[in-house]
């Protein structure tokens, strides 16, 4: 049941952000609308398939790299359906569907069910930590999305070009704000998750080493934040250097989890 | 029961000659009642600056199209025969297509713009709100017309993209602000220039929440005469650079031969960079606006072509959703007039029903004498199976004249009928 639930939801995100490059593609004034509802049926598959997990599997889904990938992706296609219904921006889904859809696929073809580590992380603590990082690498998923819109946008608005991207995307000042705003909301989510993890493992497990994939992980996102938001700092003087730093730091994570889980051990368990 | 529309519109009249036909919106209720009087007919009258047009559904046998044209040539000045080169006519389902087309923007000089749907809902509204000693001057049957002409309008603008983006220079400038800017609310914008081009930008930029206008002129009593207008402020024309530093927008339209804000204008005006984004649209030509200000960091400069190119582009949009437009007003004209073909029916449907009640009643009154010893219950009884009968020899023959009546074969039938069971033209039973 659950790999049929998940599968769905991927073949909902795939569908959600084909709808959404038809709709940029060409001027439809509902099919924002249904790309919308799509996404909403996605999720709601999404996290169907995720309950489904925890009752078939007795833990949530936050140990190994399938189910940790899907937690990911749900969270991303949730964020995606919040800044279209609340934000009313749901051309930004046109970049955060198609991550959510790469990721949650990913962990399909990865197999969604624990790996022989998962009984080890078992705990409130451990759950709170994970939780608490992914809601923060969401909220950089959609900064990221943001910042890349805002960039092409803005190219778009200073050639004086007024095609496609003119007409679908946001107005500067909102990606702005979203990238912004995801930004402040990531910030304190990742510190209390690194800080969260740090006392669980001082707590109940052997201390990591300061250069654990894990922690370097932790270390870089953390800091990808921080410059993100002191470029920031400086108002809309400012606000094109932050799109960028929002893509390139998000960029950063990307490739930086690629390297440490490439280098790191088959058995390093969690996220890695 | 006829239905037509006489008028004049953008197609069939120069502007000298339309705002001479159009009638003001006090005017609009003393229009309808002479209207009505003058033709008999419900009527609606939808003015514009584009189009004056009379909606008339007159009662059966009646025409009050030429009344109607009377009316609308007298109010110009002309012969009937001189105001008829320029009024138009359509009748029956021809004018309901009009309206459903004029209220979609179909019919409008710039295809798809917004505003005719709300100047629709007005004229019904006015319609609605005037009665005259007969009663009130909107019926059933125009009722029904403008309710389906505003739904099929609104259905138009929502599931096509036949009202999107701007379609003219000033709404094509509000439209790259708010590309930049989201919502205008609360934003502060010089003009310099006061022509009419800047005028009209202004007014749609206000109309957006655009707070504060400053307005820079040559002429400074041109300048505080528009700022006055439009509850701004006048700079002297020495001062515009001032004024930069604390603007989002700003609306150049002078007629100096030469660019007035030049790079070097704008670098002292801000010595240390536009702090937050500059939305410069110069609709001036030759243009006011020195091409290089656009490199500054933070500046979006737009020149007259590039509103054009908007428009031209969002024109070309609309017109590649005309066809999913006319499917939607060809359906709304499909739904109006079989609903509206089935009104001619209902007099015979319902005189066809009294002279089978009639029937019934004289029959069963007669039985019942020689039946006396039948208690009061078994006479009940005997009622209500014949009006069941009644009802179930009808129901074909009512379900069947609604359909003819939808499909076009309604007057062949109805004769038919009235022949068949002997009923006057209007519906009544026919008196030997």
């Amino acid at each position: 049941m659950t790999d049929v639930l998940h599968l769905a939801a991927v073949a909902l995100y795939a569908l959600a952000a084909a709808l959404l490059g038809i709709s940029f593609a060409r001027t439809d004034r509902r099919l924002p609308a249904v790309a919308t509802t799509t996404l909403g049926l996605a999720v709601a598959a999404h996290g169907a398939a995720l309950a489904s997990y925890i009752r078939q599997f007795g833990e949530p889904p936050l140990v190994g790299l399938a189910p940790s990938l899907s937690v990911l992706g749900f969270l991303i296609a949730l964020g995606s359906l919040g800044v279209a219904t609340l934000g009313r921006t749901g051309p930004l889904g046109l970049v955060l569907v198609p991550v959510a859809a790469a990721v949650a696929a990913a962990a399909q073809a990865a197999g969604v069910r624990p790996d022989g580590e998962a009984m080890l992380f078992r705990g409130p603590w451990f759950v709170l930590h994970v939780v608490l990082a992914m809601l923060g690498y969401a909220a950089l998923a959609v900064s990221f999305a943001a910042g890349l819109m805002y960039l092409l946008q803005f190219r778009e608005l200073k050639g004086r070009r007024f095609g496609a991207i003119f007409r679908f995307f946001p107005p500067l000042e909102t990606l702005d704000r979203i990238g912004r705003l995801a930004l402040m909301a990531g910030l304190p989510l990742l510190s209390a998750a690194l800080l969260v993890g740090w006392a669980w493992t001082e707590r109940f497990q052997h201390p990591m080493a300061i250069g654990n994939p894990k922690i370097v992980l932790g270390v870089i996102s953390w800091l990808v934040f921080v410059v993100a938001l002191a470029v920031r700092a400086g108002g809309s003087r400012q606000a094109r250097r932050g799109a960028l730093v929002s893509v390139l730091g998000f960029a950063v994570v990307v490739i930086s989890y690629v390297v440490l889980r490439v280098g790191a051990s088959s058995h390093t368990g969690g996220f890695l | 029961m006829p239905l037509a529309v006489v008028g004049v519109s953008h197609r069939t009249a120069p502007i000298e000659l339309r705002e001479r036909f159009a009638f003001g919106r006090a005017e609009l209720p003393g229009a309808l009642i002479s209207l009505v009087e003058e033709t008999g007919a419900e009527t609606v009258v939808l003015s514009t600056c584009n189009r004056t047009e009379v909606y008339l559904a007159a009662p059966e046998g009646v025409d009050g199209t030429d009344a109607a044209r009377a009316v609308l040539a007298k109010r110009v000045g002309m012969s009937a025969e001189a105001a008829a080169r320029h009024l138009y006519l359509h009748r029956d389902r021809g004018a309901a297509e009009h309206l459903f087309r004029v209220s979609s923007g179909l019919d409008s000089m710039i295809l798809g713009e917004p505003q005719i749907q709300g100047q629709v809902r007005d004229a019904y509204a006015v319609a609605r709100e005037t009665g005259c000693s007969e009663g009130p001057v909107v019926g059933p049957a125009l009722n029904r017309l403008f309710q389906t002409a505003l739904n099929v309008g609104g259905r138009v603008r929502s599931e096509t993209g036949l009202g999107i983006g701007a379609a003219s220079v000033s709404s094509a400038a509000v439209d790259l602000s708010k590309k930049i800017f989201g919502s205008l609310k609360g934003r502060r914008a010089l003009v310099l220039g006061a022509g009419e081009m800047s005028e009209t930008t202004l007014e749609c930029l206000r109309a957006e929440g655009v707070r504060t206008a400053i307005v820079a002129n040559r002429t400074w009593e041109r300048a505080r005469e528009l700022a006055e207008r439009w509850g701004g402020e006048a700079v002297r024309w020495e001062q515009f650079g001032d004024a930069l530093a604390g603007v989002d927008i700003v609306i150049c339209s002078t007629a100096a031969p030469h660019p007035v804000l030049t790079r070097e204008r704008l670098r002292a005006a801000l010595p240390n960079g536009a702090k937050r984004p500059l939305c410069i649209i110069d609709i001036a030509l030759p243009r006011d606006v020195e091409p290089a200000v656009g490199d500054e960091p933070n500046v979006f400069l737009y020149d007259i072509d590039d509103l054009q190119a908007i428009v031209s582009g969002n024109l070309d949009r609309r017109r590649a959703e005309l066809p999913a437009a006319e499917g939607i007003v060809g359906t709304g004209v499909e739904e109006f007039w079989t609903w509206y073909s089935s009104l001619a029916v209902v007099p015979t449907i319902r005189a066809l029903r009294d002279h089978g009640e009639r029937v019934r009643q004289a029959e069963v009154e007669r039985a019942l004498r020689s039946l006396q010893h039948l208690s009061p219950d078994d006479q009940l009884a005997i009622h209500a199976l014949t009006r069941s009968l009644l009802n179930k020899l009808l129901h074909s023959p009512t379900v069947r004249l609604r359909q003819a009546a939808g499909n076009g074969r309604g007057t062949g039938v109805l004769d038919t009928v009235r022949y068949l069971f002997e009923l006057e033209p209007d519906g009544s039973p026919h008196e030997d």
